[in-house]
């Protein structure tokens, strides 16, 4: 079986759209036999080569580009039907934008987005529209995300008025009541305003809308950062209940990455518009081998004063650097201990790093670096 | 574990003021969450669906304030379209024997400067001054607020081209303007009075519907909206429309005032409204140089102008109030 | 600082020296809607050296608690009604306003959340820290800018030289945090408040703000206050959690015992509801319901509507801040629970 990854780069725009599409099918196929991801099921979604830039302009009325913000930057993942993709990392790495696109909220300025194998990142009118009925999102913030001057049954009943083939006009009202109730809110307060509520009751009515033209996926980007903690895990399992009820697929993206691991089969970790590692939960969390991750991970305070003198704690210097002008090769090279001469000079692709390419075990998933080793960092 | 409180009796206690009903709704959440999925509780017969315009209606109505101000300009509105109904004089029947005297029987404001009929002539003057008034501002509101608000959400280059034309208007001093514009009129009527004020007016409008639908624009709600794959003219109506019109509102009805005052300056300035038209500008014009012996002349038509702007106001107070329902 | 040392001992404070006590604290919200009870009487107090966590959700009275203690609350609407604020001996809250201005600083100092927005965007960085010593020790420009510099290098933001000129907007989240730092230390006060310090950073440069307070904490032996609903960041580096719930502290504890054994149905379910990092946990533990309304605080215990373990005394009777005694545990624990026996029966 030939790896994708073996091709550059270069190489592959040379040769053309369909040496491309060739490229795909084949690391797709070597991604399932890797892992068996996905439960073994066909992706539902599959994200290749997303680049979204944000041209930075000079000028009032004609505008002349200087430059962009390399906001997402090659991002390539697959969905499976039923499963949750979660997406961690930290501010300005792009998860959010690719949370957008997904959902076409950004045009991506390049690549593709696959639904069932059909690209909808080009999609527009009524194609589009029909597409959206399938893929819905859950925003972060629960206060901004609702129409204060909308009641609660006009905004979970919106969906309905956009696709009035979904639900004929008499039994809005009642979808919406039944809705209310499948997230746990009295079906009452259908004529209520958003500002009677409290954030995670907001953050229902959220799900709720999302939910009313029984989408297959959900995008939620950080659905429960804005709320309490004691109110966190009330959200947490509704989302979960809701996935086995209605079988969705859902792409969870968070900076918290204990909430990740909960809710998560598999796993991203973004930095600077890249994924740098993907794998199963376990695979990230307990075998990580990507130098990001292990930081990331051995950052995240653990409520358990026990373990702070047993654990290792990498502390990274510096910043993230402007996504404007990012590094050379390797992203995270400016803030990496591992970093020598090859990371500025060649990109390191996605893909199983050598080390392990012919071992079986957890330590055998896409990582991003050139110099991947295991690192235990989780206590 | 069942929860003492019943969600259903709490709900039903607030739900008529429906003041502080987050924190009682908080309180049960407990009791909501905890039964079942899909449990028949509270599905109980379906109340009628309400909507912000509906909701502000039954508020406005409730409000004092809507109340006396929308009296307060149908009897305006009464006047300038029949003022016979309510003064029986000519105003343009003066003597000027009677010239600045102060009240006297059958006439209860005393006379101008001319020797006509204060109380009259302020009656007569309802008509051309709300006309201006009311019309130069919707005029200004209107043009403002699409033009500003299509700027604002589509941004881009005719966003660009839009603040630059703003920009220009900006510059035009407006007494100098008129004079210029409006000495080349020869019709008598308030029209072009009111089309030079709609003018130079909207830019104004314009400036504050771009800025609050950019705000409102960036609200979540707006992106949830597109997800649902919303058409432009549902985002704007729905969503930016009602979250952007409070600034407009206030901003109309202060300019209101300043309108029917822009309409005296021009007048006194010969290139407004001309005799024998009435206004309460050209009243109150007329009567400010005999300000010192006769304040009565300037008096009555200034205080029917007040009340006329002020009227404005607060009905524009109360329908923005009306129209956010977190003051309910 | 020595004047101020020798008032706390002429007060006659015994051995032990504490730097803060807080007294039945009360402090309320008057507003259109009724009045809010933010803080019911709480009791917590600060030694030299020491870090104490106070936890609590939004609406818990953490921070309604800290600006009281600053001298910073607004008032109106706000209203303290009741309780003393001591600080090395002298209630706060008898002292008139210049008196009182001039313990802010040089006596405690505030670190906030939100370091772009408490940081004036249009005056560069080294005029804001050396601000401090010209307006309290009267320095000239030339050395407050030296001056600045040196606090720059202290918390480690790199080329401090060269940097010193730039503006807020120029530095990054982590960064502008450093500076808040720098500026709460610059007059060596013997008390810091830092307000969930570091909730608007990445976990990364969150390790390392933790990581520069507590050093600078023990290099300075300094009290520290920090206030967060992060149970992990308290984890790392308090000594003792007070536990706020309702405007009320309802646990206090040492650091290492909390977590093994709460002794709050609370504190208990907070632990049990945060996902852990470690293990792929099954369904979440959720405490149910909301954080109380504070115009309507519930009677009797103000967990009760949302405790597993709620009894009739719940609904009834206050419980008050309990000695736990119970074997194998350390001396001074509280818990604010008619059943603190039985809760620690259950997770010990």
């Amino acid at each position: 079986m030939p790896h994708g990854e073996h091709i550059s780069k270069k190489q592959l725009e040379a040769e053309g759209e369909s040496a491309r599409q060739l490229m795909d099918k084949a690391r797709a196929e070597h991604e399932f036999a890797a892992h068996g991801s996905a439960g073994g099921r066909e992706p539902i979604l599959q994200v290749r080569g997303l680049v979204k830039h944000y041209p930075l302009t000079q000028g009032i009325v004609i505008r002349k580009q200087v430059g962009a913000v390399k906001a997402v930057d090659g991002v390539d993942f697959d969905l499976g039907q039923g499963e949750t993709l979660g997406i961690v990392g930290e501010s300005g790495c792009g998860k959010s934008t690719v949370a957008k696109m997904l959902v076409n909220l950004e045009r991506p300025t390049a690549g593709e987005i696959r639904y069932k194998g059909e690209d909808i990142s080009k999609l527009s009118g009524r194609a589009l529209k029909a597409v959206r009925r399938n893929i819905q999102m859950v925003f972060q913030d629960p206060y901004t995300s609702l129409n204060p001057r909308m009641t609660v049954g006009d905004i979970i009943g919106e969906p309905y008025e956009i696709h009035p083939e979904v639900a004929p006009k008499g039994s809005r009202r009642q979808r919406v009541q039944e809705l209310l109730d499948v997230v746990g809110l009295n079906p009452e307060y259908i004529n209520r305003y958003p500002h009677q509520f409290s954030g995670g009751q907001r953050q229902r009515i959220g799900i709720a809308r999302g939910l009313a033209l029984r989408p297959e996926i959900i995008v939620a980007d950080e659905p429960v950062s804005a709320l309490d903690v004691s109110v966190q895990a009330q959200v947490v399992n509704l989302l979960d209940r809701l996935q086995n009820e209605f079988d969705l697929s859902y792409v969870f993206i968070a900076h918290d990455l204990s909430i990740v691991r909960h809710i998560s089969d598999r796993v991203g970790v973004m930095y600077l518009g890249r994924i740098v590692e993907i794998g199963s939960d376990e695979e990230i969390y307990e075998h990580p081998t990507h130098p990001y991750t292990q930081a990331l991970l051995s950052a995240v305070p653990v409520p358990d004063p026990a373990a702070r003198e047993q654990r290792e704690r990498i502390i990274l210097s510096g910043d993230v650097p402007s996504p404007a002008n990012p590094p050379s090769g390797c992203r995270f090279r400016t803030r990496c201990w591992k970093a020598r001469e090859r990371c500025a000079l060649e990109v390191p692709a996605l893909a199983v790093p050598a080390e392990f390419r012919y071992e079986e075990g957890p330590a055998a998933h896409d990582s991003a670096c050139h110099f991947a080793e295991e690192k235990q960092v989780v206590p | 574990m069942p929860d003492p409180r019943e969600p259903d009796g709490t709900a039903g206690a607030i739900a008529p003021t429906g003041a502080g009903g987050a924190m009682d709704l908080a309180a049960t959440e407990g009791s909501t969450l905890d039964k079942a999925p899909g449990g028949p509780e509270g599905s109980g017969p379906s109340t009628p669906a309400r909507s912000l315009w509906s909701d502000a209606w039954r508020e406005l109505r409730r409000n004092p304030v809507f109340v006396i101000s929308g009296l307060i300009i149908l009897f305006l509105v009464f006047i300038s379209l029949w003022p016979s109904a309510i003064a029986s004089g000519n105003p343009l029947s003066c003597d000027l024997a009677n010239a600045q005297k102060s009240s006297a029987p059958g006439h209860p404001f005393g006379f101008d400067g001319q020797g006509c009929d204060v109380y009259t002539r302020t009656v007569y003057g309802a008509r051309a001054s709300v006309t201006v008034g009311v019309c130069a501002t919707l005029g200004v509101a209107i043009l403002g607020s699409v033009l500003g608000g299509l700027a604002g959400f589509f941004g881009g280059f005719w966003d660009a081209i839009l603040s630059r034309i703003t920009d220009v208007f900006f510059a035009i001093p407006v007494v100098l303007g008129g004079l210029v514009l409006l000495s080349v009129v020869t019709s008598n009527t308030v029209w072009p009075v009111i089309g030079f004020m709609v003018l130079l007016g909207w830019p104004q409008l314009s400036r504050i519907a771009r800025g609050s639908v950019i705000t409102a624009k960036q609200n979540d709600y707006v992106q949830a909206a597109r997800a649902l794959g919303a058409s432009n003219s549902r985002m704007l109506l729905r969503h930016i429309a009602p979250n952007a019109v409070a600034p407009v509102i206030v901003v109309a009805t202060i300019a209101l005032g300043t309108y029917i005052a822009l309409e005296a300056t021009l007048s006194y300035l010969g290139v407004g409204l001309k005799p024998p038209t009435v206004s309460w500008g050209i009243d109150i014009s007329a009567a400010s140089q005999y300000i010192r012996n006769a304040p009565h002349m300037l008096l009555w038509p200034a205080g029917a102008l007040a009340i006329t702007v002020l009227a404005f106001i607060m009905l524009g107070d109360a329908v923005r109030d009306a129209l956010d329902p977190k003051l309910r | 600082m020595a004047t101020v040392a020798s008032e706390a001992s002429a007060s006659g404070s015994p051995g032990t020296s504490k730097l803060l006590e807080v007294r039945d604290l009360h402090v309320e919200f008057r507003t259109r809607d009724g009045v809010a009870k933010a803080v019911n009487g709480v009791d917590y107090s600060v030694a030299e050296g020491e870090t104490l966590a106070v936890l609590g959700e939004s609406g818990s009275g953490k921070s309604v608690t800290a600006q009281a203690i600053m001298g910073i609350l607004d008032m109106p609407p706000g209203k303290i009604t009741g309780g003393e604020i001591l600080f090395k001996g002298r209630d706060l809250l008898k002292l008139k306003g210049e008196e009182r201005r001039k313990t802010r600083g040089a006596g405690m100092a505030m670190i906030f959340q939100d370091a772009l927005s408490s940081l004036n965007p249009v005056l560069s960085v080294g005029q804001q820290l050396g601000e401090m010593y010209v307006v309290h020790q009267g320095m000239s420009r030339k050395d407050a800018k030296a001056k600045a510099i040196e606090l720059m290098d202290r918390v480690r933001i790199p080329a401090a030289k060269e940097r010193v000129g730039q503006y807020p907007h120029q530095f990054s989240g982590g960064m502008r945090q450093r500076i808040m730092i720098a500026m709460a230390m610059a007059l060596e006060p013997s008390l810091i408040i830092a307000d969930e310090p570091t909730t608007a950073l990445d976990v990364t440069v969150q390790a390392q703000v933790m990581d520069l307070l507590a050093e600078l904490r023990r290099e300075l032996n300094m009290g520290l206050i920090l206030i967060t609903h992060d149970l992990g960041v308290v984890a790392d580096v308090a000594d003792n959690i007070a536990v706020m719930y309702a405007g009320r502290i309802v646990e206090k504890a040492p650091v290492h015992e909390i977590y093994r054994a709460p002794a709050h149905p609370y504190t208990r379910g907070l632990l049990e509801s945060i996902p852990r990092l470690d293990q792929k946990g099954q369904e979440l533990y959720a405490i149910k319901g909301l954080p109380p309304n504070l115009m309507h605080i519930p009677p009797g215990c103000a967990f009760n509507p949302r405790c597993p373990m709620a009894r009739d005394v719940c609904r009834t009777d206050v419980p008050p801040l309990y000695e736990v005694a119970y074997e194998g545990l350390a001396a001074e624990r509280r818990s604010a629970c008619h059943f603190w026996k039985e809760t620690l029966d259950a997770s010990w």
